[in-house]
């Protein structure tokens, strides 16, 4: 055999023992990656929200956060803002007061491309950590007037996240709500049918109707409050429970405090004070909700 | 020379990166920190020592003058099925590791060995230089990233070690390329003095 035929059969021969081997590998592995690529997605999910199952609403986008009596606990969504060296991939999970429960930041080796050492801290917890229980607005650097510290040196990377989490919120808040666990105001009822859809429902027990809950909304100081409130057979309010509201914190927002509803609820409304125009909001919402909705217990 | 000479010369006196002078470019970018560099070295090792075994095993069949192709296709062949391997058993491996695989590919200590030692000598020989190379490489990617995150970061493994006002002003530069150029020269000059005697 002369030496050119050796080298053309021995380097067929590598090669194809070579391509058989891989074939074969990767006909034995290609299930189980795509398995695991599945289950750290879901765990990626898992990461920011508390959650027992997700519902896709965008492809590989946006989810509705399942809870365990499948009721909407909140969404998550995926952003991927311009950072220094490329996109990077952010997962962001939101509760029903569109506060964050949580972020996750796709490390090296899933396609994020900042600077080793440096842009790559903001996968690291002690950055991530900060953007727990923020709002959108608190969502930018200290320079900037937000809450979130910036890493040294890499302060480009860090601004990227806070703008892509920050967008994102503003983006896909206004999806997966306002979905509320209609049990907070009829604990007793087994069942609720839709009679207005996202407005009106009928409690029902055992296939007795226990009464209805609604959605009641007024203008509040600063921006539209949303109220659920049930009402039993009697027409007597059982519960009022806020489910949107943006109001001045710490003045505006009392009206999420328990004393006030349950005196809305036993029918003594009392306005908060300096709180006037969110309380005032609120009370008038109820009652002429309650008034044109009554005609449904008939 | 015996065989436990085979096996510790890749460590100090004849150590790839800091007397051979090669794989230094994944030495440069995966020296950052500790973590990485022991990531690094590690899958590097496997790939060493199993491409080290087959070539050795396959020396007197290959002619000359293709023995460049076969030993690539044999090396391509095993980061492969590290990579997928690694995907498909230990996800969470991957996530830190798997930036590195690929690299492994154009790590030039593999090819080196295959074509300086593997090709002329026993199995056994083979597999012993691989093992006692891909050790030699860790540590000193370890040594590397040691000088870099501490001194760069403030921090080892992870864990803050020069406290928190160090943390917010590091010597940035030694987490960036500069930095290990820096460390690899000070380390190979000290190899020269101390191990070498050479100057």
């Amino acid at each position: 055999m002369t030496s050119t035929k050796k080298m053309i059969i021995t380097l067929v021969v590598v090669a194809v023992v070579c391509a058989t081997v891989l074939a074969l590998f990767y006909s034995f592995t290609v299930p189980l990656i795509a398995k695991t690529r599945v289950d750290l997605a879901l765990a990626g999910l898992k990461e920011v929200a508390e959650a027992d199952s997700f519902l896709e609403i965008i492809s590989d986008t946006l989810w509705n956060a399942i809870g365990p009596d499948e009721n909407v606990v909140g969404i998550v969504f995926r952003v991927w803002p311009q950072g220094y060296g490329g996109l990077i991939p952010i997962t962001v999970g939101l509760d029903n007061d569109r506060k964050i429960t949580g972020i996750r930041i796709a490390g090296a080796s899933e396609g994020l491309k900042e600077t080793p050492g440096l842009g790559v801290k903001i996968t690291e917890a002690d950055f991530r950590g900060q953007f727990i229980g923020k709002s959108a607005d608190e969502v930018r650097l200290k320079k900037d007037g937000g809450l979130i510290d910036a890493i040294t040196a890499a302060t480009i990377s860090s601004k990227a996240v806070c703008d892509g989490v920050r967008n994102g919120i503003e983006k896909y808040a206004q999806y997966g709500g306002p979905e509320f666990d209609k049990r907070n105001i009829f604990p007793d009822a087994d069942d609720f049918i839709a009679i207005i859809k996202d407005s009106l429902w009928y409690a029902l027990k055992a296939g007795d109707t226990l009464g209805i809950v609604f959605l009641a909304s007024g203008e509040g100081y600063l921006d539209r409050i949303v109220v659920a409130v049930g009402l039993d057979r009697n027409k007597k309010i059982v519960g009022v429970d806020i489910l949107m509201s943006q109001e001045t914190a710490g003045i505006g927002e009392l009206i999420r405090e328990k004393d006030f509803l349950a005196k809305i609820r036993d029918g003594k409304p009392e306005t908060i004070s300096g709180a006037t125009v969110s309380s005032e909001a609120v009370i008038t919402a109820v009652k002429e909700a309650a008034k044109s909705y009554g005609e449904y217990l008939k | 020379m015996n065989r436990w000479q085979i096996f510790t010369r890749g460590i100090i006196s004849e150590n790839p990166v800091l007397v051979i002078m090669i794989g230094l470019c994944p030495a440069l970018a995966t020296s950052g920190t500790v973590r990485d560099g022991f990531g690094m070295g590690l899958a590097a090792t496997f790939v060493l020592f199993f491409s080290n075994v087959i070539i050795s095993m396959i020396r007197k069949l290959v002619p000359a003058e293709i023995r460049i192709p076969v030993y690539i296709l044999i090396i391509s062949t095993f980061v492969t099925i590290v990579d997928y391997a690694m995907q498909a058993f230990q996800p969470d491996l991957y996530r830190v590791l798997g930036v590195f695989v690929p690299l492994i590919v154009v790590n030039c200590i593999i090819l080196g060995r295959a074509e300086a030692f593997a090709s002329k000598n026993s199995v056994l020989n083979a597999a012993l230089d691989g093992l006692g190379m891909g050790i030699g490489f860790t540590l000193t990617l370890v040594v590397i990233g040691t000088i870099r995150e501490i001194l760069g970061n403030g921090t080892f493994l992870g864990y803050s070690v020069l406290g928190s006002s160090f943390k917010q002003y590091p010597v940035t530069f030694m987490i960036l390329p500069p930095g290990a150029f820096l460390v690899i020269a000070v380390l190979k000059a000290m190899i020269n003095k101390y191990v070498r005697k050479e100057i």
